[in-house]
């Protein structure tokens, strides 16, 4: 008999004993009408944008809100200068030359919800990088110093400030994990008030098993990262971003 | 565990279980028990029978052990209460009567048990800690005592865990006159006692009773109260070795005017004549 | 001094308790980390959470073996390579050949309890992988060379003074106490690590059966490079960490973070399903799940089954008053606290005097409050040590004594007889010491070594019930004759 045949077997075996205290015979499965919001929001989508950014500052992240796409993509521009002047002013002393200064690790230009980022943001010489492979050392090193990444959303979550990240062809992981600084686009039409109205939504149009089997990963963010490891002091940007900005923006797309 | 008895008419009558310890080591505790209950008009009888609960060798876990003296007990009180002699058996210790109340039906969970598993069943919904009794079931808060001084309360873990009693001994403190209740930091941590683990684990028990003796301290009481003699016994003696002036004393004593501020060690009480050998921490009106 | 895990159980202890190093480190965590999550639970209805997440994983152990195969199917229809592995040995053995296989040099590992439990470090690196905590706190008792000391915060053991000086003696940092310094050097370090790394180890928080989703929750970040930088990914987990739905995961998910650390959501929490899709531009190529027994059957049926609902969140930990004392290492296994004493003895582990762990406990019950799946803790301890009794896995002297008691206490004539004599022995030592009993012989100087004892009462309660029956009665008669003769 194999491992698994051992393993299952006893534990069928085990689990018809009457005498067996736990687990107890008639346990029913949680159901969805009694299972509960854990941390709910409510309000008009701009209200939940503010509760997402209430939600992210107490986490140290920052936001903005703005009403349109195309105020959305100055503001990420802005965003964007303003960390560059405040990282050159802080620096002291010669600067070790990367050759990737001014790039941005970012989702691929039709991945993200506001056009014309790529194309505006070269008019400022700042190139966007959207890897289509980082398997290698050499492929890792070309991108390992970029200090700016950019991202879309799949989903937002107002209650806990958290948003949802799916890997696919055009939206790398590496883009909201590898650089110090991130920065999240998300339209209005991706921001739910809770996970578990994201999930009920997914569930009813019978698409939550698959947005997590047919994309290999599927993460949630909540804030910059961060340890409270040395004796319970807060540090940001262990591994992931320090820096979480999020834009929140208006758009016209039906959810 | 079962529904707690309801009263449809006022108790008269109740049995007291005074409990092992508070026998042999504390009879003044005993004795506040009696005369807080006769002072609301309830009849107090003794089964003089009675010895242990046998919670000592359950949490040793010795269950053969337990299980004679839990149906020792079982045989004592159980007919008490089936057949209407008593109300409620009642005993001034939130730690037996979580033996009572929620470790018998373990005691007894075996089929060959089934019959002592229904009267202890029938014992628990009628057994009651003293201020559970005297606040849930009696509707008092204010039992008309008396203490000029600073009071603080540290909650038993039995008590509080698995009775769910904290609102009650509190409630009635509240209503000492002239006394002023203090915050206990930590009131709601282990004392360190638990029984054999004090002899077991005597370094570890000996660092939490320090803590707790040390948060008693700082809280500025003049006394610090409780529902349990087990733990009075174990932070009381870490503030005797301690040399310390504050005690602990049961609650019970409190609300039964035993207790004085100038009770404390250091200090003469011209009243009373000392007890001999002198007994530190407790009140010394044994002969009345 | 720290404390050596293989150790005797006295010493260890004894050792701790003496460490006041450790105990400041300790007593300054603890506290923080009762107090976030009685806040977390506080500000929604907590009671409701805990009732469900119990329900949930209740019904997991109950349908173990069908969810299990649910799992499997799922995660090798997604592309990953299901194991199956009956001990530590078996587990340690088969992520080795994984390893081997790929031709790997470099390991990095996220904060797994599961791999600690089957020292999978100390095999990978005998066989020559270089093996890299990357969990800031793991990092740092790795450079320490000691093992964690907490489920969920691994180096809470030190203080930041102990911890500057291992980044000082280790990494020739220059002295700080500052913690992003620190916290700055490392995550240079374990980015080069990361990202020329060949094989990423995690354990598995929950696996989610019905997607074949493996789901691992970090705040650095580093659960997420483990699962997507390196060209193989392992995760090891025992057999019970599952749940039915994606919803459950989430409901989980957020009982844990509340109560491990306060959180309504860590940082991240990593969902990985399979290796990555060919067209993806990260991801491991190969993925791997060992799902390992290793005593877990053996503690479902000597019927603590309850114990497998655990989620190890560590909130029993900080609410324990002994850890809070001694810390993790005393307990000597990877798993330590109230659940750590439940499950050490039954899991298939090598403990030091793991028979010792039932009892290092007060029976208090703050860890069952705690719980998020509201596993009765000091219930399962109280059982353990009646198995040990009926197992004769009790010391003669405890056998004695104990009977002694209950032979006493059966009988109203030797209860009498028992409390007199104590009533003179205990007089004649109070006597000794003016008042308080001082000392005592063993067993009970175990007490007296640092607790005075109270003397026996002159007079016992049922004697001065008696007394006072007996004068009432007095009176009553004298009451009776008086009407008559009036």
């Amino acid at each position: 008999m194999t491992t698994r045949e051992t393993i299952l077997n006893r534990l069928r075996s085990e689990l018809r004993r009457p005498d067996l205290p736990f687990p107890l015979g008639n346990t029913p499965p949680l159901t969805s009408d009694e299972r509960m919001t854990v941390t709910a929001a409510s309000g008009t989508l701009w209200e939940l944008a503010e509760r997402f950014g209430a939600e992210l500052t107490a986490l140290h992240g920052t936001y903005e809100i703005v009403g349109t796409p195309t105020e959305a993509r100055l503001a990420l521009i802005n965003r964007l200068l303003t960390w560059r002047e405040e990282e050159r002013a802080a620096y002291r002393g010669p600067k070790p030359q990367t050759g990737q200064e001014d790039q941005v690790l970012g989702w691929a230009d039709e991945a993200l919800p506001v056009p014309g980022i790529a194309d505006a943001l070269a008019d400022l010489g700042i190139e966007v990088i959207a890897p289509a492979a980082l398997y290698s050392s050499e492929e890792r090193d070309a991108v390992r110093f970029i200090r700016y990444g950019v991202t879309g959303v799949q989903a937002a979550f107002a209650g806990t400030g958290s948003m949802l990240m799916v890997a696919g062809p055009k939206t790398s992981r590496a883009a909201s994990l590898l650089p110090l600084r991130h920065i999240a686009l998300i339209p209005f039409s991706r921001l739910y008030p809770a996970i578990e109205d994201w999930l009920a939504a997914e569930r009813n149009a019978g698409t939550l098993t698959s947005v997590l089997r047919a994309n290999a990963n599927v993460t949630l963010i909540t804030g910059p990262s961060k340890s409270a490891d040395i004796e319970m002091n807060l540090t940001l940007g262990v591994h992931g971003p320090k820096f979480v900005h999020a834009i929140l923006f208006e758009d016209d797309v039906e959810r | 565990m079962t529904a707690k008895k309801t009263f449809p008419n006022p108790p008269r009558r109740v049995a007291l279980f005074v409990t092992c310890m508070v026998d042999m080591l504390y009879p003044e505790v005993g004795m506040a028990t009696v005369e807080l209950l006769e002072k609301q008009g309830i009849e107090v009888v003794f089964p003089e029978a009675q010895t242990c609960c046998g919670q000592p060798a359950f949490n040793a876990g010795f269950r053969d052990e337990a299980r004679v003296l839990a149906r020792r007990f079982v045989d004592i009180f159980e007919p008490l209460v089936i057949s209407g002699q008593v109300d409620a058996v009642v005993a001034p210790s939130g730690s037996c009567v979580t033996m009572v109340t929620h470790f018998y039906d373990v005691l007894f969970e075996s089929e060959s048990a089934v019959e002592y598993r229904y009267r202890a069943a029938n014992l628990a919904a009628a057994t009651f800690e003293l201020t559970e009794f005297l606040v849930d079931v009696l509707g008092v808060t204010d039992v008309k005592s008396r203490f000029d001084g600073k009071l603080t309360y540290h909650a038993s873990c039995h008590l509080l865990r698995e009775l769910g009693v904290d609102r009650q001994p509190r409630a009635l403190l509240e209503n000492v006159a002239g006394a002023e209740l203090v915050p206990l930091d930590g009131a709601d941590e282990c004392c360190g006692f638990g029984g054999l683990f004090a002899i077991k684990n005597g370094p570890i028990s000996t660092a939490m009773g320090e803590r707790k003796a040390a948060n008693i301290i700082k809280s500025g009481a003049d006394v610090a109260t409780l529902c349990d003699v087990s733990c009075m016994t174990h932070i009381n003696g870490l503030l005797s070795r301690q040399q310390q002036r504050c005690r602990v004393v049961h609650i019970a004593q409190v609300l039964n005017n035993q207790v004085d501020v100038a009770d404390s060690p250091g200090t003469s009480r011209a009243d009373v004549a000392a007890p001999e050998p002198s007994r530190r921490w407790q009140d010394a009106r044994e002969e009345k | 001094m720290s404390v050596d895990i293989h150790a005797p159980y006295k010493e260890r202890v004894d050792t701790a308790l003496h460490d006041k190093h450790l105990r400041i480190a300790l007593d300054r965590a603890t506290s923080r980390m009762k107090t976030q999550r009685a806040d977390a639970m506080a500000a929604i209805d907590g009671e409701r959470l805990r009732t469900q997440v119990r329900k949930m994983k209740s019904y997991v152990l109950r349908n173990l073996p069908d969810l299990l195969e649910t799992l499997e199917s799922n995660l090798t229809a997604n592309g990953a390579h299901v194991h199956w592995a009956a001990d530590g040995e078996e587990a340690d053995r088969i992520i080795l050949d994984i390893a081997r296989q790929a031709n790997v040099q470099k390991a990095v590992k996220a904060k797994s309890m599961t791999s600690e439990e089957i020292h999978l470090n100390g095999v990978l690196q005998q066989a020559g992988i270089k093996v890299v905590e990357t969990d800031l706190g793991e990092y740092i008792i790795q450079l320490a060379d000691e093992p964690p000391s907490h489920i969920i915060a691994p180096v809470i053991h030190k203080r930041i003074e102990d911890i500057s000086q291992v980044f000082q003696r280790e990494l020739d940092m220059p002295p700080t106490m500052d913690p992003s310094a620190m916290t700055g050097a490392a995550r240079q370090i374990l980015r080069r690590e990361f990202l020329s790394a060949d094989l990423g180890i995690s354990g598995c928080n929950f696996a989610i059966a019905e997607t074949g989703t493996i789901c691992i929750v970090t705040n650095e970040g580093n659960g997420r490079m483990v699962s997507s930088m390196p060209r193989v990914y392992i995760a090891v987990m025992g057999i019970e960490k599952l749940v039915p739905t994606v919803e459950d995961a989430f409901l989980q998910y957020q009982a844990l973070c509340r109560s491990a650390t306060g959180q309504q959501c860590s940082v991240y929490l990593s969902m990985t399903s399979g290796p990555r899709r060919a067209d993806h531009p990260d991801g491991p190529e190969e993925f791997h799940v060992v799902l390992m027994d290793n005593g877990r059957l053996n503690m479902l049926a000597r019927g603590y089954g309850e114990a497998l609902m655990c989620v190890r969140c560590g909130a029993c930990l900080n609410a324990c008053p002994v850890y809070r004392e001694i810390g993790g290492h005393a307990y000597g296994s990877t798993y330590s606290g109230p659940i750590g004493a439940v499950i050490s003895p039954l899991l298939n582990t090598d403990v030091t005097d793991a028979d010792k762990l039932p009892h290092a406990s007060s029976l208090c019950g703050a860890c069952r409050d705690a719980c998020p799946v509201k596993i009765d803790l000091p219930r399962l301890l109280l059982n353990e040590r009646a198995d040990q009794v009926a197992e004769g896995d009790t010391a003669w002297f405890d056998r004695q004594a104990i009977r002694a008691f209950a032979d006493t206490m059966k009988s109203p004539g030797r209860y009498a007889a028992a409390a007199s004599f104590a009533r003179t022995g205990s007089n004649l030592l109070a006597g000794m010491s003016g008042g308080n009993i001082t000392f005592m012989p063993p067993p009970f100087s175990a007490w007296t070594q640092s607790r005075d004892f109270p003397p026996f009462a002159k007079k016992s309660f049922r004697r001065q019930w008696r007394e006072r029956q007996e004068r009432r009665k007095r009176i009553g008669n004298e009451g009776q004759r008086s009407k008559i003769e009036d």
